[in-house]
This record gives C-alpha cells, sequence and structure tokens, in this order.
C-alpha cells in the first residue's frame, strides 16, 4: 500500500473516531491491516486540510534550494526531467505558507524562485502570487486545482529512480509532503526526453497527460457516406420535372453522379460503426442536399503550393468592439454575426433574399402535395438582405447554423443557448443549463445534436428536441473556450484555459484523448477532413497539430503575433488557415505536412518529433486593420474570411 | 514572450493613502493605517481577481481592449452588482494632479447640462453596422486595391530608407507570384543581396509607361485619372524613386524649355503623390523641394512672360511647398526653416533678382504662414516697393516687367493687408504708410481701409489647402497654345527619360547638356542640384576660376567631344536653389563637392 493511501485510511479512521462510529472503525482497522499508531502521524491533518502543516517555514527556502541544486548537479540526460518537478514544488510550497500565515516568507520565495522558471509557467505564477491570504484561496480556481489534483510529470522510470533516492536520502519533511501529496509520477521506460521534448508538451495546470488518458482506441475514420443511391432514382425525377425547360440537363447529371457516389465505397478501417450513435433519419429534403453538395464538390479545385486559393472577405464595418463571433453555413449561402448588444445579425451572401414563412392563414392555401412546398411556404414579399434576431441578454459569443440551415444556435454570457428558426426568424427554444456565459456552440455536422461549451468548466451535449442535456463533459480545470465536433461526429473537442485539448467520446462521456502542449488559453479548433488530425490554436499565437491516433503533439505553426481566433481546412484538406487578431491570414501547406509525417513511427509511449512549421507556410495576407473572426471555404474551395474592420485604431 | 521581471510578479497595490483618501470621500475621518493596510491589501487581490475574469470576456468577444462592459460582466458572474452607468467607447484618460504633497490620478467627470440634454431631440444614432466584400487575395496573390493593406507598410518603407543594410530580400511568402521552382532540401541557400532593389515586373513598367504618358499628355479626362491613381493607390512605393526621377528630369529639361502647360502637369504629379497616404515620401524629398522650387523662383517658365500666366504655376508651387514643409517637417530635418531661410535670402537681394523671381519668393514665403510674412515680408515692403516702382512709374520699361510689377504689388496689398490690420491701430494715416511702406503705402492703405470696413469677408486668411481647380484651367489653356508652338519648334516629345544623355538645342548661341549621372535613381542619396548647365564659349582658365569661389557648382562633362566646356550657373533659380543644398546636412555638401572633385578631373 502506498502511503498517500495509508493516509487516506488514517483520515477516514480519525472521521470515524471523531463521529464515535465504533464499530465501522473495528471493521476498517481490521480489513486495512492498520495498527493504531497510524493515526498518530502528521501527514494524517494534511490530508484532511489540504495544506496544514507544521513545518518550519524557515525550511521551505533551504530544501526548495537543496533541491534546486541536486537538479543541476544531476547528470544532464536526467536534469531536465529532474527539473519539471521544480515548479509544482515551488508552488505548493508557496500554497503551503500562505495557508499556515506565513505570508512574507511565502512572497519571498516566490520573488525569489518565481522568475527564474520557464517562461510559460509565468502566467500562472503571477495569478498564484495575488493569493496573499488564507481566505484568499477560498474559491480561487488555480489553487482548487493544485490542492484537489495531483500535478502530473512524465519521466523515464531512472530518472524517477533517482529522485527518489535523494528523496529518501535527505528526509526533507517538507519536500517529501509535497512529492507524496500533490505530485503523481507517470513513469515510462526508455531514455529521459531533452528540454525541448519536455517544453512542447508542458504548460498545462495540470501538468502533463498520463499515458492512460490517450490509450483507448478513438475512431478516427469518416465512415461512408450513409447510402442515397436508393434514393437517387426519386430525386432525379423531381428535378428532371423541374427542370423541363432545358432537356439536355438531367443527362449530364446522371452520367456524372455515378462515378461520384461510388467513390466514396471503401469504407475507412478507423471509421466508427454506422450505428455508433443514434441518428435521425435523412429527411427527403436533406437527401437533395447531398446530392447538391456532391455535385458542387465534384467541380472543386485542389488547393496545393501551386494552386493556391482566392479569398474574398467580408469586412464588418461600423461595427467597433460590438461584434464578437461570426459563422457561415456549409453552402457559403449565410453568414451570421452575433453582437455585444445580444443581437444576432444573419446576412445573405447570395442574391436570393432571406424570406420569412407565410402567416397561418396563407399557409392554408398551400397545396401540400406539391413538390416545391418547401419554396411555396415562404413569403416571396418578405424577402430581405440582412435580418435580425433579438432575444439574449448579454453578448453573443458564438452562433452555429444547421446543417439544413433551418436552425441557427447562439449561445451568450447570459448562460442560455437559444435555437431560432430561420424560416420564421423567432426563437424556438431556449435551453438552460449551464450557469455560467456559455462560450462557445457547434452543431453536430449530422444536425440533431449540438455541443456547448462554458465558464463553469464544462461541455455538455445536447440533442435540439431536449431541453436538457444528454451528457455533461467535465474534467477541465478551468474554462472551456472552444468546442468542435468531429466530422464523423461521434467525438467532441475541447480547448480550455487549462491549456489541454480534450477529446470526448460521445456515447460514453468518457474523454479519450488530453493533449497537453499549449501555453496559453486555446480559442480555436479544426479537424482535418481525413479526421485523423486536429489542430488547435490561441492566445499563445501558434498552430498546434495533434494526432488522434495516439494524441501526440506532431507539429507546431507559429508566425503569428497575436491570438489566433480562428482555423479552417481547405475541402480538400490540403490548406490550413489561420486567422486572428493580428490582422493576418496564414496559409499552411497541411499536405506536404501530412506527407512529411511518418505515421508507421509513431507509437503510444514514444512521442514524435514537433515538426516546426516555417518549411509549412505558404502565405501571409494581411488585412487592413481588420481583425479576421472567421474563416471559411466554400465547397468550390474559395476561402471566405470574415473581418471586423477597426476604425479607432487607423 | 515578454521577458519577466521581480517586480512583475507582484506588481502594484493600492497604497494606503489612496485607502484613506478614498474613506475620506465617503466620510470615514481617520483610518487607522493597519486598518487601510488590510483594506489595500484585499481589494487589489479582489480588483486583480475581477480585472483577472474580465480578461476573459475581452478574450472571448474577440478584442485586444479591455472594456467597462467585460468588468461589468465578470463581476456578474460573481454575483455582483455591475456597476451601473458606465458605459464609453472611448478611453478615459486618467488626469494627473499634485499639490500639498499629494499625487493624483484621477479621472476626470464632466458635469453634464440636464437641461442641455433635454433641448437636444435625439441623440446621433449610432451608425448601422454593414458587410463590405473584397479580394483579399486572388489565386494566392494580393490585389494592390484600396481596400487591402500597402504591399510595404510605411514604417517599413521608413525602415528601409533609414538603415538599407536591414532591408529583407522580399520573400516568397509575401504576394508575389511564385516562380514555380521550390527549394530543393538539403541545399545550403546563400542569400544574395540584389543589386538592383527595385525591380519593376512588366505590369508595373506598363503601368508607370501608361501614367506619365496620361500625367503629361494632352488628353485631360485621362491626367485626371492618372493623378487620382497616383494619390490613392496604395502599391506604388515600389515605382516611387521612378516617379521622382520623372518629375525631376521633367522640371529640368522644361525649365530650360520653357515649357509651362508641362511643368503645372509635373506639379501636380507632386500633388498626387503628396496626397497619397501609403508612400513613404521623405525619402524623395531632397529631390521633389529643388524642383518645386524651381517651378516658384525660376525667372522665366513660359515662352511669353508678358501674355502666359506662369504666376498662377508659381502659387500652386508655392502651395506644394507649403503643404512638404506642413507634413514633413520635424526637428530633425527643419525643412521649414530652411525653406524660409532660402526664400529670404532671396529677398535680400531683391534688388538684383528677377521681377518674376522675387514674386515667387513672396509667394513662397506668403504660404508659409502670417506669422512668417509678418517677420519676413513687411520688413522688405519698403525696398520691394522702390524695386517696382521704377517698373511701374517709369517711362523706360519693358512691358513683362511692368505685368510682373503689378502681380507683385497686388500680391503684397493681399497679403500683408490683413497682417497691417491687426499690428496697426485706426485711424490709418496715409502720410504714416507712405512713411514705413513706401511706394506701396498707398495701396495698403486703401486694402487695410477696405479690409477694416468689411472684416469678415475680406480678411484672407491663407490657403491651407490645395485645390487644383485653378492650375487646371491655367494648365488646359495654356497646353494648346503650347503645343502650336513646341510643333513648331521641336518636332519631339521634351521629356525623355530612358536615354542616359540627352543633348538639347536651344538656340544656336547657348548649348544645354543633360546628363543623366545616375542610371539607378533609387539608391543615391545624395541630389546632384544641377545637371542642367549652359555652356559658354569661355576660355578654360575663367572656368577653374570659378569653380574655385563656387565649390558647389558641378561641372558636367560630356565624352561625346566638345572640345572645351566651361560650366557656370546662370539662372537665378539655379543659384537660390544652392542656396537651399547649401542647408542641407553636411553630408550631402561634402558628397557634392567630392563629386565636383571628380568631374574636374575628367577635364
Amino acid at each position: 500500500m502506498s502511503d498517500p493511501d495509508k493516509n487516506q485510511l488514517a483520515a477516514v479512521l480519525q472521521v470515524l473516531k471523531k463521529y464515535n462510529l465504533k464499530g465501522t472503525e473495528e471493521l476498517l482497522k481490521k480489513e486495512a491491516n492498520l495498527s493504531d499508531d497510524v493515526e498518530q502521524d502528521s501527514d494524517v491533518s494534511n490530508v484532511l486540510t489540504g495544506y496544514k502543516s507544521d513545518g518550519d517555514p524557515e525550511a521551505y527556502e533551504t530544501s526548495y534550494l537543496e533541491l534546486k541544486r541536486f537538479v543541476e548537479n544531476s547528470l544532464d540526460i536526467y536534469k531536465h526531467e529532474l527539473g519539471m518537478i521544480l515548479y509544482p514544488v515551488l508552488v505548493h510550497m508557496y500554497l503551503e505558507l500562505v495557508y499556515n500565515g506565513h505570508t512574507d516568507k511565502a512572497i519571498s520565495l516566490m520573488m525569489k524562485f518565481g522568475p527564474e522558471q520557464d517562461v510559460y509557467y509565468q502566467d500562472d505564477l503571477r495569478r498564484l502570487a495575488m493569493v496573499t491570504k488564507r481566505d484568499h484561496m477560498n474559491g480561487n480556481e488555480l489553487t482548487d486545482t493544485f490542492k484537489s489534483n495531483q500535478f502530473i510529470l512524465r519521466m523515464s522510470r531512472d530518472t524517477y529512480s533517482l529522485l527518489k533516492r535523494h528523496l529518501h536520502d535527505k528526509k526533507a519533511s517538507v519536500l517529501l509532503n509535497i512529492v507524496q501529496e500533490h505530485l503523481y509520477f507517470d513513469m515510462y521506460e526508455g531514455v529521459a526526453r531533452n528540454k525541448s521534448q519536455i517544453d512542447a508538451t508542458s504548460g498545462a495546470v495540470g501538468g502533463e497527460a498520463r499515458r492512460q488518458d490517450n490509450k483507448t482506441k478513438v475512431y478516427y475514420g469518416i465512415p461512408k457516406a450513409p447510402d442515397i443511391q436508393i434514393l437517387t432514382a426519386p430525386v432525379e425525377d423531381e428535378e428532371e420535372t423541374n427542370d423541363q425547360d432545358n432537356p439536355d440537363k438531367p443527362k449530364k447529371k446522371k452520367s456524372k453522379k455515378d462515378p461520384l457516389l461510388s467513390k466514396k465505397t471503401k469504407s475507412d478501417p478507423n471509421a466508427p460503426p454506422a450505428d455508433r450513435i443514434p441518428v435521425p433519419d435523412l429527411k427527403d429534403n436533406d437527401k437533395v442536399e447531398k446530392l447538391k453538395a456532391l455535385r458542387e464538390a465534384s467541380k472543386r479545385i485542389n488547393l496545393g503550393p501551386d494552386c493556391l486559393p482566392s479569398c474574398c472577405c467580408y469586412t464588418l464595418l461600423n461595427s467597433n468592439y460590438t461584434v464578437c463571433c461570426a459563422e457561415i453555413t456549409e453552402d457559403s449561402s449565410m453568414l451570421a454575426v452575433g453582437f455585444n448588444d445580444s443581437v444576432i445579425k444573419v446576412f445573405t451572401l447570395v442574391p436570393q433574399k432571406l424570406k420569412a414563412m407565410k402567416t397561418a392563414e396563407q399557409l392554408l392555401d398551400v397545396n401540400f402535395e406539391a413538390d416545391d412546398v418547401l419554396v411555396r411556404m415562404m413569403d416571396e414579399r418578405s424577402g430581405e438582405t440582412a435580418r435580425s434576431l433579438c432575444g439574449h441578454g448579454g453578448p453573443v459569443y458564438s452562433v452555429s447554423f444547421s446543417p439544413d440551415r433551418t436552425l441557427l444556435l447562439s449561445c451568450s454570457e447570459d448562460a442560455t443557448i437559444r435555437l431560432w428558426s430561420l424560416q420564421i426568424w423567432a426563437c424556438l427554444v431556449v435551453y438552460k443549463g449551464h450557469m455560467f456565459p456559455v462560450w462557445d456552440v457547434k452543431f453536430s455536422p449530422l444536425g440533431y445534436y449540438f455541443a456547448s461549451c462554458s465558464y463553469d468548466r464544462t461541455a455538455r451535449l445536447w440533442v435540439t428536441d431536449h431541453y436538457q442535456p444528454v451528457k455533461i463533459f467535465a474534467g477541465h480545470f478551468s474554462d472551456v473556450d472552444c468546442i468542435q465536433f468531429h466530422p464523423n461526429s461521434n467525438y467532441i473537442a475541447t480547448g480550455s484555459s487549462d491549456r489541454r485539448v480534450c477529446l470526448w467520446d460521445v456515447t460514453t462521456g468518457n474523454h479519450v484523448r488530453l493533449m497537453t502542449g499549449h501555453k496559453q488559453p486555446i480559442h480555436a479548433l479544426a479537424f482535418s477532413v481525413c479526421g485523423r488530425y486536429v489542430a488547435s490554436a490561441g492566445t499563445d499565437c501558434r498552430v498546434l497539430i495533434w494526432d488522434l491516433s495516439h494524441g501526440h503533439l506532431i507539429a507546431e505553426f507559429s508566425g503569428h503575433e497575436k491570438t489566433i481566433h480562428c482555423l479552417a481546412f481547405s475541402r480538400c484538406g490540403n490548406i490550413l488557415v489561420s486567422g486572428g487578431l493580428d490582422c493576418s491570414v496564414k496559409l499552411w501547406n497541411f499536405n506536404k505536412f501530412t506527407e512529411d509525417t511518418n505515421s508507421d513511427d509513431v507509437n503510444i509511449s514514444h512521442n514524435p518529433e514537433v515538426k516546426i512549421g516555417e518549411d509549412y507556410l505558404l502565405r501571409t495576407f494581411q488585412t487592413k486593420n481588420s481583425p479576421l473572426i472567421n474563416l471559411h471555404f466554400t465547397r468550390r474551395n474559395l476561402m471566405i474570411a470574415v473581418a471586423v474592420f477597426d476604425a479607432v485604431n487607423t | 514572450m515578454a521577458k519577466m521581471y521581480d517586480s512583475d510578479l507582484y506588481g502594484t497595490n493600492f497604497s494606503i493613502e489612496s485607502m484613506k483618501i478614498i474613506a475620506e470621500s465617503i466620510g470615514i475621518g481617520n483610518l487607522q493605517d493597519d486598518a487601510a493596510k488590510e483594506l489595500a491589501d484585499d481589494i487589489s487581490f479582489r480588483l486583480k481577481h475581477i480585472i483577472q475574469d474580465a480578461a476573459k470576456f475581452m478574450n472571448h468577444a474577440k478584442r485586444m481592449k479591455l472594456l467597462q462592459t467585460d468588468v461589468d460582466s465578470a463581476l456578474k458572474v460573481r454575483n455582483i452588482e455591475p456597476q451601473y452607468g458606465f458605459h464609453s467607447i472611448e478611453p478615459l484618460p486618467f488626469r494627473f494632479a499634485s499639490g500639498g504633497g499629494r499625487e493624483l490620478h484621477f479621472i476626470e467627470e464632466k458635469e453634464v447640462d440636464l437641461g442641455d440634454m433635454l433641448s437636444n431631440v435625439n441623440p446621433k444614432a449610432p451608425l448601422e453596422t454593414t458587410l463590405r466584400s473584397h479580394w483579399l487575395c486572388i489565386d494566392g496573390v494580393q490585389p494592390t486595391i484600396p481596400e487591402n493593406p500597402p504591399p510595404v507598410a510605411k514604417s517599413v518603407q521608413k525602415l528601409e530608407s533609414v538603415d538599407p543594410v536591414n532591408k529583407k530580400p522580399m520573400k516568397e511568402s509575401s504576394g508575389k507570384p511564385s516562380t514555380g521552382k521550390q527549394k530543393l532540401k538539403n541545399v545550403e541557400t546563400v542569400q544574395i543581396k540584389q543589386l538592383a532593389t527595385h525591380e519593376l515586373s512588366v505590369e508595373q513598367q506598363l503601368y508607370y509607361k501608361e501614367i506619365t504618358e496620361a500625367c503629361v499628355g494632352s488628353d485631360e479626362i485621362r491626367r485626371g485619372e492618372a493623378l487620382q491613381s497616383l494619390s490613392s493607390d496604395p502599391g506604388l512605393h515600389e515605382m516611387l524613386p521612378r516617379m521622382c526621377t520623372f518629375i525631376i528630369e521633367g522640371v529640368r529639361v522644361n525649365v530650360v524649355q520653357n515649357n509651362l502647360a508641362l511643368l503645372i502637369y509635373l506639379m501636380r504629379m507632386v500633388k498626387a503623390l503628396l496626397d497619397n497616404q501609403s508612400l513613404y515620401l521623405e525619402k524623395y524629398l531632397h529631390e521633389l523641394i529643388p524642383s518645386v522650387t524651381t517651378c516658384i523662383v525660376s525667372k522665366q517658365l513660359c515662352m511669353r512672360p508678358e501674355l502666359d500666366n506662369h504666376w498662377a504655376l508659381r502659387d500652386f508651387a508655392s502651395r506644394l511647398m507649403s503643404q512638404i514643409c506642413k507634413n514633413f517637417n520635424t526637428s530633425t530635418n527643419n525643412i521649414q526653416t530652411r525653406i524660409t531661410r532660402m526664400f529670404t535670402n532671396a529677398l535680400h537681394q531683391c534688388d538684383k533678382i528677377p521681377l518674376s523671381s522675387l514674386y515667387g519668393a513672396l509667394q513662397g514665403l506668403s504660404e508659409l504662414g502670417t506669422e512668417v510674412t509678418r517677420i519676413f515680408i513687411l520688413p522688405k515692403i519698403k525696398n520691394i516697393g522702390a524695386r517696382i516702382e521704377t517698373h511701374l512709374e517709369g517711362n523706360l520699361v519693358s512691358n513683362s516687367d511692368k505685368i510682373a510689377s503689378g502681380h507683385i504689388k497686388q500680391l503684397i496689398t493681399k497679403i500683408t493687408a490683413p497682417i497691417i490690420k491687426t499690428i496697426r491701430n485706426p485711424p490709418d494715416n496715409i502720410d504714416e504708410y507712405k512713411l514705413d511702406y513706401g511706394y506701396l503705402g498707398v495701396a495698403l492703405h486703401n486694402a487695410v481701409g477696405k479690409a477694416r470696413t468689411q472684416p469678415a469677408t475680406v480678411t484672407t486668411t491663407l490657403p491651407s489647402t490645395l485645390s487644383t481647380t485653378s492650375i487646371t484651367s491655367v494648365g488646359q489653356t495654356i497646353s494648346r497654345s503650347v503645343g502650336i508652338i513646341q510643333q513648331g519648334s521641336t518636332p519631339n516629345r521634351t521629356i525623355i527619360m530612358t536615354q542616359p544623355q540627352r543633348i538639347v538645342q536651344q538656340s544656336p548661341q547657348q548649348k544645354v547638356i543633360l546628363m543623366q549621372q545616375r542610371s539607378q535613381p533609387n539608391t543615391s542619396v545624395v541630389h546632384t542640384p544641377t545637371n542642367v548647365v549652359k555652356l559658354v564659349s569661355s576660355p578654360s582658365m575663367q572656368q577653374t576660376k570659378q569653380i574655385a569661389t563656387q565649390p558647389k557648382l558641378v561641372v558636367v562633362s560630356n565624352q561625346g567631344g566638345f572640345p572645351s566646356q566651361s560650366a557656370a550657373l546662370q539662372t537665378q533659380a539655379n543659384i537660390i536653389k544652392q542656396n537651399f543644398i547649401s542647408q542641407q546636412p553636411q553630408i550631402q555638401e561634402m558628397q557634392v563637392k567630392q563629386e565636383s572633385i571628380t568631374d574636374l578631373s575628367q577635364i
């Protein structure tokens, strides 16, 4: 039995004793093989109070110095892995000192050793430094995280035994307590890592990810598209009747369609079974839409370094500091913009105007048997180029269109998610579940499901016809800032202010991948078209690429100068674009990157080399003082950027 | 990432004094020191915490500036009542006040008059958000349209001109079409600094040709479009050295040719370039200012000084000069001071310089502001009056001198009357005026009297903005007549940039040689001020003497085989230009001297 377990049992015993539960106490003692003297152990109270310690405040600095000296004097190969321990030890020493009322000692410790920690920890250290009294620790997000979670360190077995020997030799109780209570060592066999390898994956609030976290198999493949062939015949009939005025057109389509549909017959070995998640049946309308999309996709230009995309930039004017988010429909026909003053505006990007449905009385006159009933029920005269949706009570932080473009989701600072109809232009449902501002909401690529994430550190999965969430994904240590559905809808990725990217299984609600490496909050996520990679970016101005098969960090594209807020893959998957507050759009050659990445040498315990992105940067385009808030590719691979013109700074 | 310092970790806390002042403001008179300390610590912690949270709201609104609403949201999340009524898009500046040993930073709160608010019917509604689309890039190339930023930002252009060594070679990713060649792996790439840093693409060459032709051509509509393009297009910086060379060479040739219309067109090009916000023009001022100066003070700018309105060109160029002063004057380059000194030097020799140059100098000074006019022109009025009196009143006068004197008189009355009005108290005594201002006293007396009777309308403030309308019409009327003259005398266009040497024959007695010394106009920092030299047949002994006395003269030798050449500057304009150049930094003068020495060795 390890020491922490023993302590916990002892603590439980103490509680039993306190409430005079003799019988249970006896039983537990017998079962756990504990003798009475254990409970006299001074560690016991530590478990109960978190940081209660009788330790001499003078001892902290000396023991930290001793540890530091040990790290510095150790062999070069172990030095860096051993060095990882310094930061969590400093943090816990500081918190222990503060908790026990030795504020001056704590501050001097922090002033002395804080600045020499790695740069990516400085932000957290500064936040910790704000805490100088015991009551400051009450409800403080960061100190709570440190108190109730073990800081995870990945170490080679050799390094760990070296450290263990040192701790046993020294018998520094302060240090030993911290190591036992607050640190978790995830051991692996093999050579100790070097500094750059460590730096690549450290930086998250709770330390690195355990190997255990990334062991589950992830079905990252894209399943075969549901059979639309069955329906092709009737659909085509329908279309033929529609296009009777040019009779040779349908024939053309028919010849084109067949190879199109047969292309996707080969199934991906990594794809999830089709019935893994329940999905509502496709409506006829959806199938027509799918065919249209396929046909459009066949006209797509495959991008590459020799065939760069064109980009149409939509700039929002007169919108200084009022626009929070923007989103474009999959078919690039509409643009929704969420404002600071709780309004949502929908713009049309095509000549077709935004029409509203007819009134109930008028609808009675519509022939429901007609093939074009969906067209007939709309009021022709109500067309407008922009419409507003009002209802929220705070800034709208994200909007998302349903795949069939009839619904729009929005989330706001008022802690609600709203579902809007884009046919009657009114709010349909208010989903109240989150207790705090909702940062992001996304429709599943299949529709019906949607996911949201919030200030309350959870992400939630919803279905449109239930007013309560069907799954709650908890585990992040801080705000969940962004969320994204995997293209096969079986997984959800979240990015958080605790600097971790997490992949959750929709069916079980468990996290299946935990990826650390970001040094600042994450604000954008995008899955590659093949489904294997996920790109994330945020305040640390870097785009990181993760391989979902094992959860490894495989590339780091840096070049932006300010927060990145949007990421998008071209429809062919060859190009990744990123844009952000530095008013620039960067094009990365993702195709070359995947070719360079040899998938064979990757296994679960071996971290591959992190590729640096300079070779992959294709182009940078600057906008005129307009921070980018959304990037999108049309079905034919035209890039669309949405920017907000910043008139104040010009 | 910024470097961390010890002090960063703990930042600043509220001082005990702040706590006491705040306590005083809510009626707690004597707050104990330790209580204030406790409060300060606690409030600092809470405020930092709230600001930290507010930053989250700022980040999610995709902003970089913390607004009051973010703080409100952060308070709301903590279940604290937000601070209602503090909404402002503009940042509130902190004021600083000190007194009685205390230093305070505070936000100025203006008193709002409710009556005013009630009487104002409706506050201005904010503008509606609109959507505007443009091409950010087309097939990977960013078009240089006004919606896109200029390819090389002004600050970068500045950096390049200040420190050319630092200039980074244009990366492939900067938006130019790729050559299709991919870099090979494992090959060491060596960057070789290009000699010609401003290679123009075929399109740019075409553009340059189009623009320059349109600017000096006869089609006024096309010229308008070309000038519009010059004044608004963002991607011109690569062509800027060429444009400047075009202008200065054009001025050089056409001053000698007395081709007024073309000079006007070239000045309009200068104005268009000045108006273009994306250009860093500082680099070329040393070339442009002498050209503009020439157009202000040259002895003769047109074929028939008595008929053509070269005054308009002088006025227009003067306004350009004042715009240059206004835009580019800094404490290090002292442009305004140097230009003022140059014109003033001309005024000092007002008995010697031609009347047209005198007019130009006066106009140039008057455009620089009333203060300049008051200090430099007013004391000279008597002298000038004496000079023009002989031309206006005397009998043995040429017609052109009479016209020039008339213009000077008119100009002086126009610019000085409002100033005299302010410095002299009524009643105006005509005898006093005569005493103070000599010949012009009567005219000024009348003008001041007139100004006093109708103060609102007559007080002429100096034109601050440049308008091309007047000059356009002048240019139009002249272009036709000049065109005819041109056809008679010289069959071909006078502005030709491509030929390295050009000899223009003006009259059989005088030969004018023009040499382009710089094959790459952009790279040379030094401007050789006078390449236009008139050749007069004079013994070589004399020539060396001249050079000895005037070291700044540039002797240009022509390899073409003119047997003996001597150079001298004759036009007054050039003397004045020299004055300007001599005031430029020492370095430049040195270079000029050096150049003249090398030229001498060739002889």
